[in-house]
């Protein structure tokens, strides 16, 4: 009996059917690109107003600009899509009350939790994809053109930022399960937001955590040195999220 | 193959401000039906929770098939099926789904999961509700659902808080029916209820819990039942004011 694949095989099946986890993921997708592909055919219209308002990235209207903007939108937004997703799939069973449901069963409630944390993982993957081929697609419809080895290299950029995204929303899981319900997940991916703004006046800023990749993908010539402890993050704290839920009481 | 699915020596849980259950002895022995009646608050919900691991015990022992449930296996748990509080049935799921969700997470095999939930389906007359998703089924039937979940894989232990909160009576019935089949196959069951009554039909044996200690039996096929449980509900009162 593979108590973890059999835990994975439900939290999969659950995914799959969520509202939440697509509704919020094709939000980030259409709403990062179309906001990116808008920004820059507003630059390419050459109201000068515009482009000043839009600032000097946007400004050239070019897949340079259409990918400054999407990583932009998505260092943000995807904080804030992907907390709700983890926030989702831990604070869930708290509100709904079926964590009741989850013990004295063979999969341990440990199991569960890092089912859950693979489910995440495959859900960010798959949005992130999503959104770098939807990025591609809407970059030529809006004529753009062909894109060439640079800016291929730019969407394999933001392909990384998505799942990197996704990797630093792991605590939002961590305070759903701490807080047992869905706001505290969401409370923390708003904590997070706030953090990174601040840390990023500081001097190390591409060395937080929470800073560095969108540090690195909105300056292509930056070091991708940095991005070495983004993982600390998911792994710190989906460890704290499994040893909640291996020493879940119901006593409160 | 020991004599009870379920045991407890000894138990007590404390929460802050006192409240919890006291040095608890109880018992479920294979084939039969053990009923956990009392009042509102009376400790049986916690003592339930004891059982699956919702809570530890201050004190005390618990044996589940057997095992210390603090120690027990996978395989151990596969043979249990309990309900307390909700109904592990998720909203964007229909009802057959939920069910085979139930099978896996109890561990059922896979050339055993189908021809289980079907059976179920009949058992519990659910078959209607097989396609419906949860989120659009009354609390009855996802409670009919919840129990299914729990009684589907023939457990050797099963434990039900209120099992018959919302069910209408012809599921009380089919409930009632499906309990006497498994205890007459040899599975241990307790089940908590405040409908004395209800209880008497089934139960083998009724224990009494008031202020968190178990204080006394019933006899199921009393005639004035109530009028007994009143009576030992009252002296642990006055004892314990």
């Amino acid at each position: 009996m593979n108590t973890f694949l059999d835990g994975l095989a439900v939290e999969a099946r659950k995914a799959r059917s969520s509202r939440v986890l697509w509704s919020t993921g094709l939000l980030l997708v259409l709403g990062a690109n179309g906001l990116a592909a808008t920004m820059v055919l507003a630059a390419r219209s050459g109201d000068a107003q515009l482009v000043a308002k839009l600032g000097p990235q946007a400004a050239a209207g070019d897949w340079t600009s259409m990918l400054s903007a999407a990583a932009q939108i998505t260092s943000a937004g995807g904080l804030l899509a992907f907390g709700v997703g983890a926030s989702w799939l831990y604070g869930r069973e708290f509100a709904e009350g079926t964590v009741s449901g989850l013990f004295g069963l063979p999969v341990s409630r440990g199991r569960l939790a890092g089912a859950k944390l693979v489910v995440y993982a495959g859900w960010a993957l798959v949005i992130s994809a999503l959104m770098t081929v939807i990025l591609l697609g809407a970059g030529i419809a809006i004529g753009l053109g062909v894109p060439d080895t640079t800016v291929f290299a730019g969407l394999g950029r933001q392909f990384a930022l998505g799942v990197l995204t996704a990797s630093i929303a792991v605590p939002a899981g961590w305070a759903s399960s701490l807080g047992r319900g869905l706001l505290p997940g969401i409370a923390a991916s708003v904590g997070i937001l706030v953090l990174a703004q601040v840390a990023v006046l500081a001097d190390f800023a591409s060395w937080v955590p929470f800073v560095a990749p969108a540090f690195w993908a909105l300056q292509p010539a930056a070091s991708a040195l940095p991005l070495l402890v983004v993982p600390v993050i998911p792994i710190l704290f989906g460890a704290a999220t499994v040893i909640i839920w291996r020493r879940l009481q119901l006593d409160r | 193959m020991t004599e009870h699915a379920l045991s407890l020596t000894d138990v007590s849980r404390t929460y802050r401000g006192g409240a919890g259950v006291q040095q608890i002895d109880l018992s479920v022995r294979r084939g039969e039906i053990h009923a956990l009646v009392g009042l509102n608050g009376a400790g049986k919900s916690t003592l339930m929770k004891l059982m699956v691991g919702m809570l530890r015990p201050t004190s005390g022992r618990i044996e589940v098939l057997g095992r210390s449930a603090a120690e027990a296996d996978p395989a151990t748990w596969s043979r249990v099926g309990a309900l307390l509080e909700h109904p592990l049935i998720y909203g964007e799921l229909d009802g057959r789904t939920n069910l085979q969700l139930a099978t896996r997470l109890r561990g059922v095999p896979a050339t055993q999961r189908g021809p289980m939930v079907e059976a179920i389906l009949a058992e519990l007359d659910l078959g209607r509700y097989a396609s419906v998703r949860a989120r659009r089924l009354s609390l009855g039937n996802r409670q009919r659902l919840g129990l299914a979940g729990a009684l589907q894989h023939q457990p050797d232990l099963i434990i039900l808080d209120e099992p018959t909160n919302a069910l209408d009576p012809s599921a009380v019935i089919r409930l009632r029916e499906a309990l006497l089949r498994r205890a007459g196959a040899g599975a241990g069951i307790l089940v908590s209820s405040h409908h004395l009554d209800e209880v008497a039909r089934i139960a083998t044996r009724i224990s009494v819990i008031a202020e968190g200690r178990m204080v006394g039996t019933l006899d199921p096929d009393r005639i004035d039942i109530e009028r007994a449980f009143f009576a030992l509900v009252h002296d642990a009162m006055a004892t314990t004011s």
